[in-house]
């Protein structure tokens, strides 16, 4: 047991320090509005929300080094609960929750809500089912937990190589929607955006690893929040006169409900298993926001939320962080700030699809083709909208919107200020960021801890275990990076296809290792390995169109084969041994020390003492 | 630190708290945003009743649920003797 009791590890000047960068932040925004009024060029306003926060996450990254294995990949476990739930919900949704979810909300409208729902699920899911329990075993990365926890060095292995698949993937979605929104600010390539957007995200996390990625990840949660909520509650006041988006857009949405009637917006219903999200670029608005099961039949609805839910409970780039918390029961309430967290982004983001699309309905829809208002005209300009073959007066069927763009309409359809537009184009480039500084720690714990001294018995000299994980993380940017420029794919595809993975793969797994005493070693790599070939073998057919089974839910799937396997060959092969179901029974229990930490300790001791 | 022979009754006690905490949110994670259609026609505050419970609904019952799991365990931890000494 340390010496000193473990609450006194967490830093108490917290609040103060986050206070200061939130003022900074809003300082800087605000700074940004005057320069728009005295005349400052575009450009110069754009660099400037650009780099200004980067700038100040780059200086909170770089400012927390450290060479000690425990603070590199754990933060020191002294992450209170408040800033760990906030990390933790603003990377669940990345950028993918705030550009693409906000367009789909906006395309797709009431459908959208299995999304966002399996967000929030799946953090439910975690608080239960794993997170306090990873936190009592406290590895750094989920295949050290699986291999300690089974005792079996080739289920470590093979866990990294099939994890490295969902992390993978999340880290292409995320880089591509972080370069998208970079583009808009800077209006350089996309490529140049996504090497620049991954070389500024290494270097955020080289320097302290999961210290800093959790530091300057909070930073990024304010300005993310921030951005989010600031036009959202003034369009609130402007349309509602109350400054509560998130509980006031019902009564919006009863209006445009009424106004969809009228503009003659069809009332469409799909087949059950329908599953048709709107796809990157410009997409017609094709069905009433209110209206339920138009896109994503309710059979289709229920499995993506629970395949995100599962998803997201067993995503191992969430699952890194409860290992920071300093003890059990925090990591449990940080898991309920991040739900809470998350639930308010949820409410917010529809509000801002309906905002728009109120905006557009009452302003562009039933209007004469050329007397539109001067923002749709200038949307149109920036290819964000297209009217399409539109007779004398515009209607729902000739506009088109990019999905992506949504969120940054809002602030050009209310008239405000550019700099409003910039805000929430920095907050949404906040967030990708997160997500990719996360998923670039994970990533590149998962390769040095894991693929290159997973498969030796001692454990590597804390400097080299340090030093691996940072050439690991800059060869994942480079990756990464590369990947952004080499494929581009459509980033919610993506996303879709990562939380397959790691629903299919790591969730039942994880699940058994924890809540089944005869689950073992052949088991586990049977559940990943089965999880991992059935989800794959769905994606390859019905891309490849072999199959009408959308590939976005092929973790539906692979989830129940996964589970299936890993139950099967626990039962057909012998019982797990006595000392494996001990570390089972500890881990089951929140009291006592952390045991990696507790066999680090004891390593450290056998190495110092005279032989 | 917990006793060896509480160990069971702490876990049985730990299952079922789980299985009381997810099998509601679960069903009405399902069942919920079903009913939409129907329920839409109907109104609460304004709001179309099916879109308020299938968005606002759930959402503030995953909060809720969250709440009242994380209190509810630390308080089967202390019972037991199994929660950490802080």
């Amino acid at each position: 047991m340390a010496a000193t009791s473990r609450t006194r590890l967490v830093n108490p000047r917290l609040g103060t320090y986050f206070g200061i960068f939130a003022a900074a932040f809003v300082a800087l925004a605000l700074m940004a509005l005057m320069l728009e009024q005295l005349g400052v060029s575009e450009r110069a306003l754009r660099y400037l929300m650009f780099a200004g926060p980067i700038v100040l996450y780059g200086a909170i990254g770089l400012l927390s080094p450290t060479r000690e294995v425990n603070d590199f990949f754990a933060c020191g476990r002294r992450v209170p609960a408040f800033f760990n739930g906030l990390v933790l919900a603003v990377t669940a949704l990345g950028g993918v929750g705030f550009l693409a979810l906000t367009g789909v909300f906006f395309a797709i409208g009431f459908d959208a809500l299995c999304i966002g729902l399996g967000l929030c699920a799946g953090l439910v899911f975690m608080g239960v089912l794993l997170a306090p329990f990873l936190r009592k075993f406290g590895a750094y990365t989920i295949p050290s937990y699986l291999g300690r926890r089974f005792e079996n060095r080739t289920l470590r292995f093979v866990a990294a190589v099939v994890l490295a698949v969902p992390l993978l993937l999340l880290l292409a979605a995320e880089v591509r929607l972080a370069a998208y929104a970079a583009t808009w600010l800077t209006g350089q390539s996309e490529g140049l955006m996504a090497v620049v957007t991954m070389a500024c995200v290494s270097a955020m996390v080289i320097g302290g690893g999961m210290r800093s990625q959790t530091w300057s990840g909070s930073a990024k949660a304010i300005v993310a929040l921030v951005a989010l909520v600031v036009p959202a509650t003034i369009v609130a006041l402007m349309v509602s006169s109350l400054p509560l988006p998130q509980m006031t857009h019902g009564n919006t949405l009863r209006v445009l409900t009424r106004l969809e009637g009228l503009r003659g917006l069809p009332d469409l219903s799909a087949s059950v298993l329908t599953f048709d999200l709107p796809g990157a670029g410009l997409e017609p608005l094709a069905r009433r926001f209110i209206q339920a099961f138009g896109s994503v039949g309710s059979l289709a609805f229920v499995l993506t939320a629970l395949m995100t839910a599962a998803g997201v409970a067993a995503s191992p780039v969430l699952l890194s962080r409860p290992g920071s918390t300093p003890s059990v029961h925090e990591t449990r309430k940080s898991l309920g700030w991040a739900v809470l967290i998350v639930a308010v982004v949820l409410l917010t983001l529809p509000a801002v699809a309906i905002y728009l699309r109120l905006m557009l309905a009452e302003q562009v829809i039933g209007h004469p083709a050329d007397r539109l208002p001067a923002w749709f005209l200038s949307l149109q300009k920036s290819a964000i909208a297209r009217l399409d073959g539109a007779g004398p007066t515009v209607t729902f069927d000739n506009v088109s919107f990019d999905r992506d763009a949504v969120l940054f309409s809002l602030s050009f359809a209310a008239g405000f200020p550019q700099a409003f537009v910039y805000l929430a184009l920095a907050g949404a480039f906040a967030a990708g960021l997160a997500a990719l500084a996360a998923g670039l720690m994970g990533c590149s714990a998962l390769l040095s801890e894991d693929i290159v001294h997973g498969l030796r018995a001692e454990v590597p000299p804390d400097g080299l275990r340090v030093g691996s994980a940072r050439v690991a993380a800059v060869g994942v940017a480079v990756a990464t990076a590369w990947l952004a420029v080499a494929a581009p794919a459509d980033p919610l595809k993506l996303f879709f296809w990562s939380l397959s993975f790691s629903a299919a793969a790591a969730f039942p797994v994880l699940i058994l290792s924890v809540w089944w005493k005869r689950t073992n070693a052949w088991g586990a790599i049977a559940g990943l390995l089965t999880g991992l070939g059935v989800t794959a073998s769905t994606i390859f057919l019905s891309e490849t169109g072999a199959w009408t089974m959308p590939s976005a839910l092929a973790g539906a799937l692979g989830l129940p084969a996964g589970l299936a396997a890993a139950i099967i060959t626990s039962l057909l092969t012998p019982a797990p041994s006595r000392n494996i179901v001990n570390i089972l029974q500890e881990i089951r229990v929140p009291g006592g020390e952390t045991l990696y930490d507790r066999e680090l300790r004891l390593l450290r001791l056998r190495s110092r003492a005279p032989s | 630190m917990i006793e060896w022979s509480e160990r069971k009754a702490y876990w049985r006690n730990t299952k079922v708290q789980m299985l009381t905490t997810l099998l509601p949110f679960l069903l009405a994670l399902i069942v919920l945003p079903l009913y939409a259609e129907v329920l839409n026609d109907k109104r609460v505050l304004g709001i179309a009743l099916g879109y308020f419970l299938a968005c606002h609904g759930l959402l503030i019952i995953a909060f809720v649920t969250m709440a009242v799991f994380v209190n509810r365990q630390d308080a089967i931890d202390r019972w037991h003797g199994a929660h950490e000494d802080i």
